[in-house]
């Protein structure tokens, strides 16, 4: 009774658009049962409307981003535990950039069905709301995105613009394997619409390559590059795994040297991780011979983070670094904890608040499509948010970003006395110097003057701006130092 | 009331429940454990076993049994020479408990003793036996007094030889005399029982009963005559021990027209009557409805039920002089029965029996809730444990490692490690206990003197000058194959023993007496002294004096700030070796965090070990998971929960394992 009468004004405050009328009904069935979490109410009504980059509300607004999963390999690689379709070489998918033409995969069956049934799910994929603001990025991952014909890639993005709208501008990155693709092809892309291409380098040494199980070699790269660059490709990127086996300091800073040579306007540099179920991760045992040590892997980590910068890449990401003005805008959209579409067999969405994965299994998914089709899955679209998990989230993407956690907001959406908890576990950090803290005209403050600022929550909610980890120090240990929040958000 | 309750609801004579009571009496059943159910089982079968004897024949009227008529005895054996399975041979020789029928030994009831195939509580049945004595058929009631074998145990063996008149001792016929044998013809013969030899395991194809004659004639001078030969697993020879025991062994002498007075041997604590106190009568006789004081407290108590263990509880109405039975006195908690108590008649006055040796605490030990907010369970499972098992002492103690706790004496080891498993098995708690120790004494210049139970109450760097200190001792008895002795004396005078006594039991045995400080036979002892002797060696121990020693106490410092939990308190000249082993194990247990930790081991200001555990280089997901969030967030909550399994000193968070693990450091 007290409760509806408490929340019965909020009905004659706001006004009825779309947005507030779902977000009138997610105020009122956590209502009950989520009392404890009066301040983040309070906070929906109040910022929902004033505020609409409110990290309350950010995640609800409809998707500008769609991920697309374009899963097919010629082989799958050592380390890969991604769902992912392996064409096997006898296939005409074999590519040879001598004898081989572009349409040549039009002729395997698997790429046209398992396309034609990714369009089938983006076509019975109900839209997230009436105002429909078309795409601003699409992103091929995979698998190896440019294995897939040119035809069918148009396909898929016609039918992406006929169902979603696409901006004229918008960013299309495409994940592209050297030795997949010739100079006709990319320039069939480049028609389409591709505008930025990432390379699955991984390495530059041909014993390296060959121990990953990748399907090229180091000429292969070469000629991939040169392709790029004379397609007028300007917005490329290069993938690096760092800590593989029997990789040496040398060979680490060879394959950055050589990367930085190349210049490309984006590196992304990934330390290898084991993964269970992969060849790696029966043959080996991460820390122990053939990979590096602990200490090894942190030296090259360093490594990158120090020659990348010296040769003016801006390490916006845990594992990101781009020329000025080439950030991966796909990218933003998650750490940003922003909706985005996924499309295709086992790719993530993010859609009103709810994260879903499809199945990695091909039958599975190819099962899911046809539910879709038949009637709504029901993605609980009236599922209310958890507030834990949301600032969970928020946290953890926020960190893995330069930019940090925006203190301000976050102290806004969740409440002034979570914030200051969570600074208090990171005060020790910050005097370590694994995180640094700065005010909100971007300049760095003290270890001093942010334990100072802890004290006085009216002072620290004015000066505070955001809460950053330092690199490479605290990107190093970013999953100790996230943690750290976790703990406190959900102890 | 609520055996025929549950036996009606078996029946299903009766589909109702007429009233609360019997509704709360039946949830409460529903939601006891599986230990209770087992008790429940054998509660509900003896339901029907009276049922059915109350058609068959009239009640026991133990006023057929007088005194004459009546033997009192008990088993003592060294571990595994088969006193368990001997007492069920008896049992189902006297059609007390049917053969085959319900589970091997039958006196080991807690899961602990089935487990480990010891006897640590107790029990008592009553049997009954015609034989022809004195050339009448007479029939006559002999109560089976089990006692634990284990040192540990020795209290519960000598409260229950303070209700015998004799003892059967059961040396395996291929082993022959071992430790505990001795220890326990001792406690037998310091209370002056008779004592009828049986060489047990005849029919093993190494037995060789000439030679166990020959050791109990050297070691203990019985007359190898009066030694019976019996197999109790064929069943060889096993027709001679009731008559043995009738003819050989005195009958119990109280007097049947004094007054009441009965000694209170043993107590637990049943969820539907409540406390049961195991008596036996020494004068006089008791009737169900009178009232009985307590000489200990001054209580006084109506008996609401009085019967013998049949082996279940039987009632009977009356004890008689010399019989040894249960009561049902409506006591809240077995802290009332003080167990060594004389029980007489209110508004009479007796002299109170002599009481036995009371409980001597030898081994501390903290225990800790594993995860910190347990505390109330813990609480509440250790008072249930103890309802059972007096012969804990507990206190509340805190640590600032880990938090709230309680500090235990134990009896010994056994009893320690005994105690913990019951907890866990029969109590569900998950507990941390910090390295056991002995009770020390320190004196300080003053001439004040602290008794300390736990390392981390004695100051590290006392105000005043200890000016001497010490530590408790045992007497230890080993037996071993000739062989090892060169090994069990360098083993022995490692741990700072002194030789007593060594002599030969026969050409292959060799016997030693040692004394030894208690802390060093406290951890690992037996185990190093079996490894050394491949397992041959048995060995047994009684707490002597106190003894001068150089103790020092060794602090356990991480970054510099002390575990209280952790700290020891050692002999100076082993100082050095404890402590670099002490750091060695912690550092393989301590994961490496994102700072440097330094772990010391240090005599007050002296730092006398040391190792650091380098910081954590990397810990990062870098990785194309793309939009798979969920993902990410999974491991890194994995991780946070690995975090909350910790214990956090200072800013070091230690893993549970780390202080189980210091455990087994000597």
């Amino acid at each position: 009774m007290l409760l509806k009468s408490a929340f019965s004004p909020i009905f004659t405050v706001i006004p009825t658009t779309n947005i507030h009328r779902k977000l009138l009904r997610f105020v009122i069935t956590n209502a009950l049962t989520q009392a404890c979490l009066q301040n983040v109410r309070q906070n929906v009504s109040m910022y929902a409307e004033a505020n609409p980059s409110s990290l309350l509300v950010v995640h609800k607004l409809p998707p500008t981003s769609a991920y697309i999963h374009l899963p097919f390999c010629r082989k799958r690689c050592h380390y890969c535990d991604f769902p992912i379709i392996a064409l096997g070489s006898s296939s005409s998918s074999s590519f040879s950039s001598s004898t081989r033409t572009a349409n040549d995969d039009c002729e395997d069956p698997r790429i046209l069905n398992y396309v034609e049934t990714l369009c089938r799910e983006m076509k019975a994929t109900k839209l997230s709301s009436d105002s429909n603001p078309p795409l601003e990025t699409v992103f091929f991952g995979g698998g190896t995105p440019s294995l897939v014909p040119p035809n069918l890639v148009a396909l898929v993005l016609d039918t992406l613009s006929s169902k979603f709208g696409l901006c004229a501008n918008a960013e299309i990155s495409m994940e592209m394997d050297p030795g997949t693709f010739d100079e006709a092809k990319m320039k069939q892309l480049s028609g389409l619409g591709v505008n930025r291409v990432s390379l699955g380098v991984q390495a530059f040494q041909e014993e390296l390559l060959k121990a990953c199980g990748r399907a090229h070699g180091v000429k292969e790269i070469h000629e991939a590059v040169d392709i790029v660059k004379s397609c007028g490709v300007e917005n490329w990127s290069v993938d690096l795994i760092s800590s593989l086996p029997h990789q040496t300091p040398d060979m680490w800073e060879e394959s950055l040297e050589l990367a930085i040579q190349i210049q490309p306007t984006h590196v992304s540099v990934y330390d290898l991780q084991v993964e269970q179920g992969t060849k790696f991760g029966t043959l080996f045992t991460p820390g122990e011979f053939p990979l590096p040590s602990e200490n090894q892997s942190a030296e090259f980590y360093k490594m990158a983070s120090r020659m990348l910068r010296d040769a003016g890449y801006d390490h916006y990401e845990i594992s990101s670094y781009c020329k000025n003005g080439y950030r991966c805008k796909h990218n933003l959209t998650y750490w940003r904890n922003k909706s985005f579409y996924g499309f295709g067999l086992g790719s993530a969405s993010f859609v009103g608040g709810v994260r879903f994965s499809r199945p990695r299994r091909l039958k599975d998914y190819m099962g899911y499509v046809q539910n879709l089709e038949n009637g709504p899955v029901n993605h609980s679209e009236d599922s209310f948010t958890d507030y834990k998990d949301l600032a969970m989230d928020i946290v953890m993407l926020s960190l893995r970003t330069a930019r940090g956690l925006d203190l301000e907001s976050f102290g806004e959406a969740f409440g002034g006395s979570l914030l200051l908890s969570i600074c208090q576990v990171y005060r020790p950090y910050v005097e370590t110097g694994h995180m640094i803290c700065s005010d909100s005209n971007g300049r760095n403050i003290t270890s001093d003057e942010f334990s100072f600022l802890l004290s006085d929550e009216r002072k620290m909610n004015k000066v505070l701006g955001f809460l950053r980890l330092s690199d490479p120090d605290g990107f190093l240990l970013s999953n100790e130092l996230i943690s750290l929040a976790f703990g406190i958000i959900s102890p | 009331m609520s055996s025929l309750y549950r036996a009606s609801k078996a029946l299903k004579l009766c589909r109702a429940t007429p009233t609360s009571f019997s509704n709360n009496n039946y949830t409460s059943r529903l939601s006891s454990t599986c230990y209770l159910d087992s008790v429940l089982e054998w509660t509900q079968s003896a339901f029907f076993a009276t049922h059915s004897s109350h058609n068959a024949k009239p009640t026991i009227d133990l006023c057929q049994y007088s005194s004459d008529k009546i033997r009192n005895f008990s088993i003592i054996a060294h571990v595994d020479h088969g006193k368990s399975t001997l007492a069920d041979r008896l049992l189902e020789l006297t059609g007390t408990i049917r053969k085959g029928h319900g589970q091997p030994q039958y006196l080991d009831k807690l899961q602990v003793e089935r487990e480990r195939g010891i006897t640590v509580k107790a029990q008592t049945a009553t049997m009954f036996h015609k034989h022809s004595f004195l050339r009448t058929e007479t029939e006559f009631l002999m109560n089976l007094i089990d006692t634990p074998g284990h040192v540990d145990f020795s209290y519960e063996v000598s409260r229950s030889l303070a209700a015998c008149q004799g003892a059967l001792l059961v040396v395996d016929a291929a082993q022959g005399v071992q430790a505990q044998t001795v220890a326990n013809f001792y406690l037998a013969f310091e209370s002056n029982l008779t004592i009828i030899p049986v060489i047990n395991k005849i029919d093993q194809p190494t037995a060789d009963p000439d030679r166990i004659k020959a050791q109990l004639k050297s070691m203990f001078d019985l007359d190898p005559s009066e030694a019976l030969l019996t197999s109790a697993k064929t069943g060889q020879g096993l027709e001679q021990v009731l008559p043995a025991v009738i003819e050989r062994i005195p009958p119990p002498p109280g007097k049947s027209n004094s007054l009441l007075r009965m000694l209170l041997l043993d107590s637990y604590y049943d969820e539907y009557k409540g406390v049961i106190c195991h008596v036996a009568v020494v004068d006089g006789a008791l009737q169900k409805g009178e009232k009985i004081s307590s000489a200990a407290t001054g209580q006084s108590y109506e008996v609401l039920d009085v019967g013998i263990m049949h082996p279940e509880l039987i009632p009977t109405g009356m004890l008689l002089t010399g019989q040894v039975g249960y009561i049902v006195s409506g006591m809240r908690s077995t802290k009332e029965a003080r167990v060594g108590d004389t029980l007489y008649h209110t508004r009479s006055t007796v002299e109170p029996l002599p009481g036995f040796k009371p409980a001597k605490h030898m081994v501390f030990s903290g225990l800790y809730p594993a995860d910190g907010s347990d505390f109330e369970a813990l609480n509440h499972a250790i008072e249930r444990l103890t309802c059972n098992d007096a012969s804990v002492s507990v206190t509340k103690e805190s640590s600032s490692a880990l938090g709230l706790g309680f500090r235990c004496g134990f009896l010994g080891l056994l009893h320690m490690d005994v105690f913990h498993q019951r907890l866990e098995q029969e109590h569900g708690a998950h507990v941390i206990s910090t390295v056991p120790t002995v009770p020390y004494i320190f004196e300080y210049a003053d001439g004040s003197k602290k008794h300390i139970h736990n390392p981390a109450t004695l100051p590290s760097n006392p105000k005043q000058r200890v000016t001497a200190c010490w530590e408790p001792t045992v007497t230890a008895t080993i037996i071993i194959p000739s062989e090892y002795v060169g090994s069990v004396i360098t083993l022995c005078s490692e741990r700072r023993g002194e030789q007593l006594e060594h002599s030969f039991i026969d050409s292959q045995r060799a016997f030693m007496k040692y004394r030894l400080p208690l802390r060093e036979i406290v951890v690992d002892f037996y185990n190093e002294l079996k490894s050394i002797t491949s397992g041959y060696a048995s060995f047994d121990y009684e707490d002597a004096d106190y003894q001068d020693s150089d103790l020092v106490k060794l602090d356990i410092l991480l970054n510099g700030q002390p575990v209280d939990a952790m700290a020891t308190i050692v002999h100076r000249l082993k100082a050095q070796r404890v402590g670099r082993e002490l750091v060695e194990k912690l550092k393989k247990y301590i994961d490496r965090q994102m700072f440097e930790i330094t772990i010391q081991a240090a005599i007050g200001s002296k730092v006398i070990a040391r190792e650091t555990v380098s910081a954590m280089r990397k810990n990062v997901l870098a990785k194309c998971y793309g939009g798979d969030v969920t993902r990410k967030r999974k491991l890194l909550e994995k991780q946070k929960e690995g975090k909350k399994r910790m214990k956090r000193i200072g800013s070091v968070d230690i893993p549970q394992e780390a202080f189980h693990e210091l455990l087994k450091v000597s």
